[in-house]
């Protein structure tokens, strides 16, 4: 009645995840570990476009509407403007921080505007609050237009070209723009995409090496006839499998944030689409086994789960490396770099997400250095517990 | 049928295993008696193929577990020492995984766990997790798992070491009835009442040596003591006053 080694690792494999489904630290870890970048990432986003539409959607409360019905339509057919009812008390109103910004007109307004006198036009704000000054700019640019629109018309009027009252051409050029800092956002993409996968493997790697033999049960599952590299093996399958779910719900959520997002307001031209969510997970996914097989190579040697968790803590640091160096210095990605392991995911990902499209070979060459090398580090796991100072804690 | 011969194992300069042979035939039961730190663990780990020993021969029926491991382990159940459980299965779980893992599967399986539940009197823990156990339920788990693939020979490192009165009853039944169905037992323990009311050849085990085997019977009379236990501390020299 002796069954193959693969149906062993199957079986191995479907007792290690059915184990890991039932601890609830184990679940939340992955979901922490798979949420935070895209939650990160979907905050920033969204606080930039508020940012950018609190300035570009201005609601702006004008007393004494009736004084100049013209000013006031103008205003309105200006996009993302909306004149309402200003309060009775235009100062107390700002003092008391219920209005930011109250545009007040005159009695006198209709009366001097058809005169051809200036006419006034009062801005009442509170230049100390932060919220405040940008939107009083806003406005005032407003009534700047309006007033050159008119001036312009008066001169024509009275046969002068409006060209001699404007000496001076000044033009704004914006360049902290808001593109920019959506291009830091998508560069730390990577980084967090990678941290889901090492996070999803971590609970079984550890607890299927180190906590097993913590609790006692590693010397009677190794006393089964199923050959040790099948234990092994099944083992990495199952930290293989919640790692690669980590990534995809990651992957998912960010696909989710790109579509649901306003980003078009922020003017970033990136889209993550189809084919780039499948270049992701084309690069991350393979890199799962990797990380497996190491996790679990390095836990093998902790005497404690404690102690293998504290091990994964430091190679996650490590592990980090590559992908900060890369959001400080954006790496230009050389040939040789797809071929490291861990760093070629980074570059593959990097190019994704920067709208280039690297050659599938890359991604087979990536993959398949990550798969031997995982096989090499199931290997020397094996080996490990071929060793009685492994098996027996010594 | 077990056989060991010559078998050393040693730690650094501690000899734990200093020339260990004797055999535990079929159908009876067998007792490795000694104090602790004997030699007792080691032997047993030597024997279910988790050590390798320096120097010595093991026969499992007819398989060299030096050689083959793992057809020895084919051939063998072990309650190790310390039963550890996966603590979010369930002891129906634990029974089908380590039936799986010896290629049981499908109705077979579950008549077999089902079985084994019935006889260990475990049906009322058998679908809650194992976190909650008792230490006698855990014990009960483990030798189930051990047994699940109704292997030819049992080895028992300290079955009832720590239970109560009715866990020890309940694993004393089942090691009677292994050996009314023709299996070769053996167990370890340090419990004197215990080898004597189980086993039909103690073998007695003190500082990695055999000092003395038989029925209890030869054991009484090799020392002319007519207590157990007397033989038992003459034999392996624990708690003698010096004169």
């Amino acid at each position: 009645m002796r069954s193959s080694a693969l149906t062993q690792a199957l079986v191995v494999c479907r007792r290690e995840l059915t184990n890991w489904s039932r601890d609830r630290r184990s679940i939340f870890s992955v979901l922490i570990g798979s949420l935070f970048g895209p939650l990160i990432v979907a905050f920033m986003f969204n606080t930039m476009a508020n940012r950018q539409r609190q300035v570009e959607d201005v609601k702006i409360p004008v007393v004494g509407v009736e004084h100049a019905p013209a000013l006031v339509d103008w205003l309105r057919q200006q996009p993302g403007i909306e004149i309402v009812p200003g309060p009775a008390d235009p100062q107390d109103a700002v003092r008391t921080k219920r209005e930011d910004v109250v545009v007040v007109i005159p009695r006198d307004f209709a009366e001097k505007f058809a005169a051809s006198k200036p006419a006034q036009v009062r801005f009442v704000s509170d230049s100390s609050s932060q919220t405040a000054r940008p939107r009083l700019q806003r406005i005032r640019s407003l009534f700047q237009r309006y007033n050159s629109e008119i001036a312009s018309l008066r001169l024509i009027s009275r046969g002068i070209s409006p060209v001699v009252a404007s000496p001076l051409q000044l033009e704004d050029v914006e360049v902290s723009s808001s593109q920019q800092r959506a291009a830091q956002i998508l560069s730390f993409i990577p980084l967090f995409i990678m941290m889901a996968a090492f996070t999803g493997a971590m609970s079984i790697s550890t607890d299927s090496t180190a906590g097993e033999r913590e609790r006692g049960s590693l010397e009677a599952l190794l006393i089964n006839p199923a050959p040790r590299g099948a234990i092994v093996a099944g083992k990495w399958l199952a930290g293989t499998a919640t790692a690669m779910a980590s990534v995809i719900i990651t992957g998912a959520l960010l696909y989710a944030i790109f579509e649901y997002l306003p980003l078009q307001d922020l003017g970033l031209r990136f889209r993550l689409g189809g084919p780039q969510l499948a270049g992701v997970l084309g690069a991350v996914l393979p890199l799962c086994p990797f990380i497996v097989a190491i996790q679990m190579y390095l836990a093998t040697f902790a005497k404690s789960f404690k102690e293998a968790q504290s091990y994964l803590s430091l190679l996650m640091m490590v592990q980090m490396v590559p992908g900060f160096l890369a959001t400080m210095y954006p790496l230009s990605s050389k040939a040789w770099m797809y071929f490291l392991p861990w760093v070629g995911q980074q570059v593959l990902l990097t190019d994704v997400l920067g709208g280039k499209s690297p050659s599938v070979l890359f991604f087979v060459a990536a993959a398949a250095l990550n798969l031997v090398i995982a096989a090499v580090a199931v290997q020397g796991t094996t080996a490990l517990l071929q060793r009685e100072k492994i098996i027996f804690g010594r | 049928m077990i056989r060991l011969e010559n078998l050393h194992k040693r730690f650094g300069e501690v000899r734990a295993v200093d020339g260990v042979s004797f055999t535990a035939a079929d159908g009876a039961v067998t007792g490795l008696l000694g104090p602790n730190g004997a030699g007792k663990t080691t032997t047993l780990r030597m024997l279910y193929t988790l050590m390798r020993p320096d120097e010595g021969r093991i026969l499992v029926d007819d398989v060299d577990a030096v050689i083959d491991p793992q057809g020895a382990r084919l051939r063998l159940g072990v309650l190790p020492d310390g039963s550890g459980l996966y603590p979010r299965l369930t002891a129906r779980e634990h029974i089908e995984y380590f039936g799986e893992l010896q290629g049981i599967t499908g109705a077979d399986l579950r008549n077999r766990t089902e079985h084994l539940l019935k006889m260990l009197d475990m049906t009322a823990i058998a679908d809650r997790r194992a976190a909650g156990y008792s230490h006698g339920e855990r014990t009960k788990t483990a030798l189930a798992r051990a047994i699940v693939h109704n292997p030819k020979n049992v080895l028992l490192d300290e079955p009832t070491n720590g239970l109560d009165v009715m866990s020890t009853r309940a694993v004393r039944d089942i090691i009677r009835r292994l050996k009314s169905e023709g299996h070769t037992v053996l167990f370890s323990s340090h419990v004197m009442q215990e080898v004597s009311a189980l086993c039909d050849t103690i073998v007695v085990i003190a500082r990695g040596q055999i000092v003395a085997s038989g029925s209890p019977d030869d054991l009484r009379a090799q020392t002319g003591q007519q207590n157990l236990e007397d033989a038992f501390v003459a034999l392996t020299g624990v708690d003698v006053v010096p004169s």
